[in-house]
């Protein structure tokens, strides 16, 4: 893999938390690093949470102080939405072809005073609030998102589709606004390649049982996450439609395990950190969460567990037969520890889906000639020895890439990856 | 010197120019002592912006410069590079927010501009007092050593050993492989553990640059990140090395926790109940056998022994528990083998099926709380409460115990050695346990594998490698160490060495020095937080660039 | 009669505090513009000494805000503020000082909202204390 005389530069693919960090230490020792991130913001998953466990702190405070190192970075060339499309070559000399979809807004020019948004006519679900709330066709995901600059989404803006609406044009200030910019193909020469794509959850719709959007009450994780957040839908109040908070919720466990074939590590500890919002925000609310096996693994989860548990919250093993709806709460049908049916009556259904690789993988994969496991996950070269190396020499994986972790084996697997880099190649 | 301040004060397009009266702040601010130049700009930080303040700074000969615009976490570091392009320290540099905190908060026209004059004059007399703080660099050396000659040693040191630098790997015992060379196979794909463990030595040693020092402690530490200087002790009496290393990676693996404690397991109390690491040097040495010469037609397993008194979850026990079902059922075709456990703890996206295809090799699992080991003679018996609250109970020949994983007995010793905490269950604190899992509070002393916390191997490779991807990008080949420009000093003229601040720094960054009895910073690990300040009663301690004369005069022109 | 607007200092950490107070302005929340705010680098820095000054000099209020306890970007740094503040507060009535001037808010980088409410709450209870009597007492 070595390769004598220039630095080459490296290609990281995922501006989330692993993407960032792997780009950070290799940045800083000297190595030019091209970021490819397909959304048009940077922190991936982790900026969608309000707090982290298991000392509940504050994840966008602890995720800015690195974005912004990332965008002040000199040797790190961010380009949003952006996609790699072929990897042609060897280790020490890849040529990589990288789509970079034009933002239609200049990043040197927009100074994130959001006047753009009010005059779009166009009002879509916002993916970033699981489609809580809307956003127009020019929008950034969130406020706080970096860079703090919109982006145009192609689909559903007006130009696009043959209209000549100049609304967002006109009311910019700074000529930010740009509808002359086009779609790139570019060709970057790098020595490795990170893979960083992070994780998407399991489909709910999948799973019919747990009454995910038959219910209006039932919630997905991201969602709940998004319903907590302080820059979120709701401002961090945890209400129902009706606006009044929750007088009872249950947290399922293992949704999508059995459908996956594999335990996806966070949820049971995720799980405590919404009993926990619960009843922060609502003090008064009656918690139930119905689990099997609880994975509470390392030196410091199981202390977590052990205060969410005396805050006075109902854990009870089940499995869900299924969730329905009588006299406007929700009935969960189960089967509990001794094979006996029973039921749970409450306001609120949180699920907490499996994680899976992310939509796109297996194009990544066949365009980076790298090999996935049955479960959709870039596999390593060897799971016990070499797991953040790839079967193709210089490409590497780190984070929910590889497979279902927390934050802090994300960032661990990242290291190692800019390890692995600046002790094998040049 | 005389000082020459050039004021530049932004419309940010509407954002600000909407809301601020800019032509009559840029009057009030033309008016102030010592201000050469006051001018106005459209978009301060676009690139004819900032060729605009570089032109005009060399025009006007400027000294200082303040800009009253966005916040300083937008464009500080834009506008210090311009300063820096013009000829002049960034550091005499002052930016005010009248953006964020003035223009885009106060409705009112005459109040933003009346709150915008407050901000643009404090910065002014701020500015007044800056220092061109000079960007220092140290020399650093970029060896490092690693302590522990387990698999995260073993990994940790051939990566870091590239061409430039050398590793040494100190290991207390008289070989290489920690306690992964006394496993037979690893989970889940249940490859060779020794042929592991010989690759990985044989490939160790191969690296020119690696000094293994077996039978070798380590026993003094001193200095700091880029400069430690480290005395090892080897078997002989008079055998010392004294090592200069940049870095230094914390590999000292596990112990079992002892179950003798625990008498409700039997251990000890009968020859059927062995350790997993115990199970692991019989199952390794070809034949499993009780100590009365018989091959056990029934084992139980029990998972978390020890979990309640320790508080934590061992991370590797289920799994390996399952590897043992897996070894027994291949070396004694017809043994009856049941796990006793609470809860199955299988994270990852391989355990789910290395579990399922072990249960489907006819292994039983009792889903179990309140487990005793009865019995004292040949063949126990578990009793055990079952989830309906019943008492059940079940014969078997063997017990193998899964205790708790603890640190390694030196761990104490490294903490104080190296002055970093203990943190959850006696293992090494790392810095953060989300951002930086495997850095410590001490710089340049990381840490990895099972010495961070109980893990598999394949998560110590994890972290092994990530403490060399830390020092790789931390101690750079022929590039000194560039510290940090905004740190605390402190007076000696002032001290009198009462050492509050040593106490309050977070990062140890503060020493005595011994001779003259004060404080002395040391700039290489200070991060210029300032809480040595506050705490100084003498004043003696200041931090450059928030220095109390700076922060007094931002006061004073607010509250005029 | 003007209504009486008091002058408030508020010592803001760079990390979480002063980035929450930016983010009320990124959303165009409302901060009376008789409300100042000094960036330090650490909630930690807000010296005692600092807080009964800016008192002395005819300060209204003061507030020092930082990051939640255990989030602090320096460790502890928050900590030592939480402490010394409340060692000032007691000792403010020895020096003279109204110690119901002084306020310690934890504020993180994605509270504009709470940001908001805070200097808003602090000024409107600082309005009904009145003026700060050191006002008249020290000419500068």
């Amino acid at each position: 893999m070595r390769k004598k005389g220039q630095d080459t530069p490296v290609l990281v693919i995922g501006a989330g938390i692993a993407g960032i960090e792997a780009s950070l230490l290799l940045a800083n020792s000297g190595r030019k690093v091209y970021l490819v991130e397909k959304t048009s913001y940077t922190g991936g998953n982790v900026i969608k949470w309000e707090e982290v466990f298991p000392n509940m702190e504050c994840s966008t405070c602890m995720v800015a102080p690195k974005q912004q190192e990332l965008l002040a970075s000199e040797n790190i060339e961010l380009l949003t939405l952006s996609e790699v499309e072929g990897v042609q070559g060897s280790a020490g000399d890849f040529t990589v072809k990288v789509k970079k979809r034009a933002r239609y807004v200049d990043l040197e020019a927009c100074i994130g005073c959001d006047a753009c948004f009010d005059p779009c006519p166009v009002e879509v679900d916002n993916e970033f609030e699981a489609g809580m709330t809307k956003r127009k066709a020019i929008y950034i995901p969130c406020a706080g998102a970096l860079p703090n600059v919109p982006a145009i989404d192609t689909e559903n803006c007006l130009r696009f589709k043959g209209e000549d609406c100049e609304a967002c044009k006109e009311a910019c200030m700074f000529e930010a606004i740009d509808f002359a910019q086009a779609d790139e193909e570019l060709e970057l020469k790098v020595g490795a390649i990170v893979v960083a794509t992070g994780f998407d959850v399991f489909d709910l719709t999948k799973a019919p049982q747990y009454g995910y959007k038959r219910f209006k009450e039932v919630y997905s994780a991201v969602e709940f996450e998004r319903m907590r957040a302080s820059n979120g839908p709701t401002e961090g109040e945890i209400i129902l439609h009706d606006g009044q908070p929750p007088k009872s919720a249950a947290i399922v466990h293992c949704v999508g395990r059995e459908e996956k074939g594999y335990c996806s590590a966070v949820c049971c500890m995720y799980s405590f950190k919404f009993t926990h919002y619960l009843r922060d925000k609502v003090p008064e609310v009656k918690v139930f969460e119905l689990h099997s096996d609880l994975c509470i693994p390392g030196k410091s989860y199981q202390k977590f567990y052990e205060k969410v548990r005396e805050s006075g919250v109902e854990f009870v093993r089940g499995k869900v037969i299924e969730v329905a709806e009588k006299d406007k709460q929700l009935v969960i049908r189960y089967e509990g520890e001794d094979g006996k049916e029973d039921t749970l009556a409450v306001d609120m259904v949180i699920l907490t889906p499996a994680i899976e690789p992310r939509a796109g993988s297996a194009e990544l994969a066949e365009a980076l000639g790298i090999p996935q496991g049955d479960d959709g996950f870039f596999s390593g070269r060897d799971l016990e020895l070499a797991p953040v190396d790839t079967l193709r020499e210089g490409i590497l994986i780190a984070g929910c890439a590889q497979g279902p972790k927390d934050v802090g084996d994300s960032v661990a697997q990242a290291e190692a990856v800019a390890g692995r880099i600046l002790s094998l190649t040049r | 010197m005389e000082k020459k301040i050039g004021v530049y004060l932004c419309e940010c397009g509407p954002n600000i120019a909407e809301n601020v009266d800019i032509d009559c702040m840029l009057e009030a601010v033309s008016s102030i002592e010592d201000v050469e130049v006051a001018e106005k700009y459209r978009l301060l930080c676009s690139e004819d912006g900032k060729e605009f303040l570089r032109e005009s700074i060399k025009e006007h000969g400027l000294t200082h410069v303040v800009v009253a615009a966005c916040s300083p976490k937008q464009h500080e570091l834009t506008f210090m590079n311009v300063c820096e392009e013009a000829g002049i320290s960034p550091y005499l540099f002052q930016l005010a927010n009248i953006r964020e905190q003035c223009a885009w908060i106060t409705p009112n026209k005459e109040e933003a501009t009346e709150k915008a004059l407050r901000y643009t004059r404090a910065a002014i007399s701020r500015v007044r007092y800056h220092e061109p703080l000079e960007k220092k660099e140290t020399e650093c050396s970029p060896d490092v050593l690693v302590i522990g000659g387990g698999i995260a040693g073993i990994r940790a040191a051939q990566s870091v050993a590239v061409a430039g630098r050398k590793a040494y790997l100190v290991e207390k015992s008289s070989s290489l492989g920690g306690k992964v060379k006394e496993f037979e196979k690893l989970f889940p794909h249940m490859n060779s553990a020794s042929d592991v463990i010989e690759r990985e030595t044989r490939d160790l040693l191969a690296k020119g640059n690696i000094e293994v020092l077996t039978e070798s402690e380590v026993e003094e530490i001193l200095g700091f990140l880029g400069n430690f200087q480290v005395k090892v002790k080897g078997k002989a009496e008079d055998e010392e090395r004294e090592l200069s290393v940049g870095a230094i990676v914390l590999a000292t693996g596990f112990e079992l926790l002892n179950p003798e404690e625990l008498l409700r397991y039997g251990y000890k109390k009968s020859d059927a109940v062995y350790t997993s690491l115990e199970f692991e040097r019989m199952n390794a040495s070809g034949e499993i056998v009780l100590k009365n010469g018989k091959t056990p037609s029934s084992v139980a397993l029990i998972h978390c022994v020890g979990r309640g008194e320790k508080g934590y979850c061992s991370r590797a026990c289920c799994l390996y528990s399952l590897k043992f079902a897996r070894y027994l059922k291949s070396r004694i075709p017809g043994v009856k083998v049941t796990h006793f456990c609470s809860d199955l703890c299988i994270p990852g996206k391989s355990s789910q099926s290395f579990y399922e295809e072990t249960k489907e090799m006819g292994v039983d699992f009792v889903r179990a709380t309140g487990i005793e080991v009865a019995g004292d003679g040949e063949g126990v018996t578990i009793e055990y409460e079952a989830h309906a609250g019943a008492r059940d109970s079940l014969a078997v020949d063997m017990v193998i115990l899964a205790p708790a994983m603890e640190p390694s007995r030196d761990a104490r010793k490294f903490a104080e050695i190296l002055n970093i905490p203990l943190g959850e269950g006696g293992f090494f604190a790392e810095e953060h346990e989300k951002l930086a899992p495997i850095s410590t509070p001490a710089e340049g002393v990381f840490i990895a594998g099972c010495a961070q916390g109980p893990k598999n191997v394949a998560d110590s490779v994890v972290q092994a490698e990530a403490a060399a991807g830390k020092i790789l990008s931390t101690l750079i080949l022929g590039k000194r160490l560039e510290l940090e420009a905004k740190v605390s000093h402190i007076s000696d003229a002032f001290c009198t060495g009462c050492q509050t601040c040593i106490s309050v720094c977070p990062y140890g960054a503060i020493t005595l020095d011994e001779m003259r009895k004060v404080s002395v910073v040391n700039e290489v690990l200070c991060h210029g937080c300032g809480n040595c300040v506050a705490a100084c009663p003498s004043g003696a301690a200041s931090v450059r660039h928030f220095t109390f004369t700076q922060v007094y005069q931002e006061l004073e022109a607010v509250l005029r | 009669m003007e209504e009486f607007q008091p002058k408030i200092v508020g010592f803001l950490c760079n990390w979480c505090s002063y980035a929450g107070a930016d983010l009320a302005g990124s959303t165009k929340l409302k901060v009376p513009s008789s409300f100042s705010v000094i960036r330090v680098m650490c909630s930690g820095r807000a010296d005692p000494v600092l807080a009964a000054t800016a008192l002395l000099r005819g300060a209204d209020g003061v507030l020092v805000a930082g990051c939640h306890p255990g989030d602090c970007h320096y460790r502890e740094g928050n900590y030592y503020a939480r402490r010394r503040f409340a060692l000032l507060r007691k000792t403010a009535e020895t020096l003279g000082l109204d110690s119901e001037r002084l306020a310690l808010a934890w504020v993180s980088a994605s509270e504009g909202q709470k940001f908001s409410e805070v200097a808003n709450t602090f000024t409107e209870k600082i309005k009904r204390l009145g003026p700060n009597p050191m006002r008249k007492k020290i000419s500068l």
